[in-house]
């Protein structure tokens, strides 16, 4: 360390005696491993959003009103514009690196519910929410809903033809909640769409809310992690329930954590010179009764989109006053159903195996076969969804009729997870049967084959 | 750390393996290379930006220093510390005298005290959000089913101009709003002229004009987005959303998609002077169904 670091912490240490902690942190030791990498982004992308969010705060209009553009973008120029839109255009057309950090933010949007999705994907696949660690599992699922929200209504504050159409849409979702839904719209939306409220309210959430939200939740999920040490993969020769085998934060873990975040955001730059992201001239301005073709939302939207599309036409009354409608099936029963199930699953999971005690060591999801056939089912569901999402485009690429390609869709929603399901699982048991092994009900019996070996 | 090659680098850590790199003059050139790198592009990106260059330069100026500026700290701590791996036990022993903070054992009394604390809290809180939300919008009313139109009222377009009945194209489609209402969203109406095609039911003829035109909410009753898009080959109002269709010589009935109600018909009639107005308000629920 240099001299005067030294010297600076020398002083902090006599004040706070800090010595001993900071020490015991520098040697915490860190499993390696590229989808240990995954979270770490996603942490990242949170700062750049961070970063960048403030810089747009200091520009955006939050305000629905009809001003006049009078700055240099020439599709704009001198047209009357709702006040939040004419704030995006001015701040991308007329004030210097304002696009840039525009497209940063919004790239990083991505980077953050992408590397949030494909982590999540490492926790299950790989078993790393069993014991001990359910109570951080609950947390990122929490986070993973945050995120969404934080996207959602930053995909909305540009008030462009697709943001507005996407507001209506989660408008109509809130109206569709049988006996209470036009109170809650009202409450949340401060009336009927479209109000001029709710631009405000969705920046109060966007910029203040979900990102403290966010903040104090990634506190705890990085504080649970360092209390309970991170799981690592089976390695020959190591007792991983009783060892935990990896880099010291400092250097080593350090080094490679500033890089990571070096490189993340010097790629989400490039990606800001290359991709035209969120380009609002293309779009114009929301206004009332107009939509155009191909109106989609972000991709992280896109299975309940997909949902929304492909579910039958239903609305049936139901004695006692409620209706219920496909958008309150398909858009609020059926993801609520998804996020339980994704919930309760390690639960499933430790019943049907009778599995105790804790769980340190990372397994392939194929010497599980439930957890192999449930989770290609749900993520295949979830794909077919998204990819449902697009009919409307498909069709029109494919040159097959929109009714043909939302039937297949109907069917391969149902289908497809069934038998790939059914089929990895039958495919995980018999490998486990050829090895002559079952489904270790301890880890402490499951580490005797690498420690042996 | 200022390590003295006799003793152990670190003794408090458990390392299993340890690497290190031999000292290499290729490594501190790309150490130097990519410090020189990282800083000409911050003092490119500053300069593009203050000339008010392009995204395309300054962008990615930032990007070079970004990626040269991490590909230096990687190369530097790399030379720098031995590659290491060490353990950890994943359970210290527990200290003996850590008592749960549930053994703080309170005096034997009655539990009517704590109850009527926590039953006062639960109450008090209740009482302020239950009457704190109801602030945050209007009661609903009528306004969900009540929507600009009254009898009488003209037909206009986007820019409030009214519209005559033999004013509109063949085939074609137009949005229209009540006079005095324009963009008022959920009395969104499009204006449909069919060609010689004969209307059926549930179509309400009495609403037809000129037996061509009809009007129906653009509101759709699935998701409640515009229902903006006409197919002229068979008459059929397309919504671009979730891709409910309807027939708009057949009263509007979906044929497709996810939608289950047909399309509200509005009372359409012409006054004296030849332009279209409404005989009065929708008959049924515009757009989407709630509660």
């Amino acid at each position: 360390m240099t001299p005067l670091f030294a010297k600076l912490f020398d002083q902090l240490d006599e004040r706070l005696h800090v010595r001993g902690d900071a020490r015991k942190a520098a040697n915490k030791v860190f499993p390696s491993n590229w989808s240990f990498l995954l979270g770490e982004v996603a942490l990242f992308s949170l700062v750049i959003l961070v970063l960048t969010g403030t810089f747009l705060t200091f520009f955006y209009s939050p305000n629905v009103e009809a001003v006049t553009y009078t700055g240099t973008n020439p599709v704009f120029a001198g047209r009357s514009l709702p006040a939040a839109f004419e704030s995006i255009v001015r701040l991308s057309s007329d004030i210097n690196g304002g696009l840039l950090f525009r497209r940063l933010h919004r790239g990083a949007s991505h980077l953050f519910i992408a590397t949030i999705v494909l982590h999540m994907l490492r926790i299950l696949l790989t078993g790393a929410f069993r014991k001990p660690r359910e109570i951080n599992y609950f947390v990122g699922i929490g986070l993973l809903t945050l995120a969404f929200g934080a996207g959602f209504t930053g995909y909305s504050l540009p008030y462009d033809s697709l943001a507005g159409t996407g507001i209506r849409i989660a408008y109509t979702e809130l109206l569709s909640l049988p006996l209470i839904g036009d109170r809650i719209a009202f409450w949340i939306f401060g009336g009927a769409f479209p109000t001029g409220d709710v631009i405000p309210r969705f920046f109060v959430l966007h910029v203040m809310i979900l990102p403290a939200a966010l903040i104090g939740t990634v506190g705890l999920h990085l504080f649970i992690i360092y209390r309970q040490k991170h799981t690592q993969f089976p390695r020959l020769g190591v007792d991983g329930h009783r060892l935990v085998l990896g880099k010291p934060l400092w250097p080593l873990q350090f080094a490679e954590s500033a890089t990571l975040f070096l490189w993340t955001a010097g790629l989400l730059a490039a990606a800001a010179v290359l991709i035209p992201w969120s380009d609002v001239t293309l779009l114009g301005p929301y206004v009332p009764g107009e939509v155009g073709n191909n109106a989609q939302p972000d991709w992280f939207l896109f299975w309940l989109e997909g949902a929304l599309r492909i579910f039958p036409p239903i609305e049936f009354g139901v004695p006692g006053g409620m209706i219920i409608s496909g958008p309150f099936v398909a858009g609020v029963v059926l993801p609520g159903l998804i996020f339980a199930f994704l919930g309760i699953y390690p639960f499933i999971e430790k019943r049907r195996y009778k599995l105790e005690g804790e769980w340190h060591v990372l397994q392939n999801p194929l010497e599980i076969p439930l957890r192999a056939g449930v989770m290609l089912g749900v993520f295949s569901a979830l794909l077919i969804l998204s990819a449902a999402a697009t009919n409307d485009i498909l069709s029109r690429m494919l040159g097959i009729p929109i009714e043909v390609i939302t039937w297949i869709a109907r069917v391969a929603v149902i289908v497809v997870p069934v038998v790939l399901g059914l089929g990895i699982a039958r495919y995980a048991r018999r490998r486990l049967d050829r090895k002559g092994r079952d489904v270790p009900t301890s880890e402490v019996e499951e580490q005797q084959r690498y420690i042996a070996a | 750390m200022s390590g003295h090659e006799s003793e152990p680098r670190r003794p408090d850590l458990t390392i299993v393996s340890e690497e290190t790199p031999p000292p290499s003059e290729a490594n501190d050139a790309l150490v130097i290379g990519s410090a020189i790198i990282a800083a000409l592009a911050g003092v490119g990106f500053a300069v593009a930006l203050a000339l008010g260059t392009s995204l395309a330069v300054y962008g990615s100026a930032l990007a070079i220093g970004l990626l040269a500026l991490g590909f230096g700290v990687r190369r530097y701590f790399s030379d720098l510390f031995p590659d290491i791996e060490a353990v950890e036990p994943r359970h210290p022993e527990p200290d003996a005298s850590e008592e749960a903070v549930s053994a703080i054992e309170p005096l034997e009394r009655r539990s009517l005290l704590r109850n009527a604390l926590i039953g006062a809290g639960g109450i008090l809180g209740l009482g302020i959000v239950g009457s704190t939300v109801p602030s945050l919008g209007p009661a609903p009313g009528d306004t969900l089913t009540r929507t600009a139109w009254r009898r009488g009222t003209r037909l206009v377009t986007t820019d409030g101009e009214p519209i005559r009945a033999d004013n509109v194209a063949s085939g074609g489609v137009a949005t229209v709003w009540p006079e005095g209402a324009i963009d008022n969203e959920i009395s969104a109406v499009i204006l449909v002229r069919v060609g010689d095609v004969g209307f059926a039911p549930p179509t309400n003829l009495d609403w037809v004009v000129n037996g061509e035109l009809v009007a129906y909410s653009k509101v759709c009753t699935h998701a409640g987005c515009p229902v903006g898009l006409f197919r002229e080959q068979d008459n059929a109002l397309f919504c671009p959303c979730h891709q409910s269709t309807f027939d708009a010589v057949r009263g509007a009935i979906p044929t497709f998609g996810p939608t289950a109600r047909a399309l509200p018909q509005l009372p359409l009639g012409t006054n004296a002077e030849g332009f279209l107005i409404a005989l009065g308000d929708f008959k049924e629920l515009v757009g989407p169904a709630y509660g």
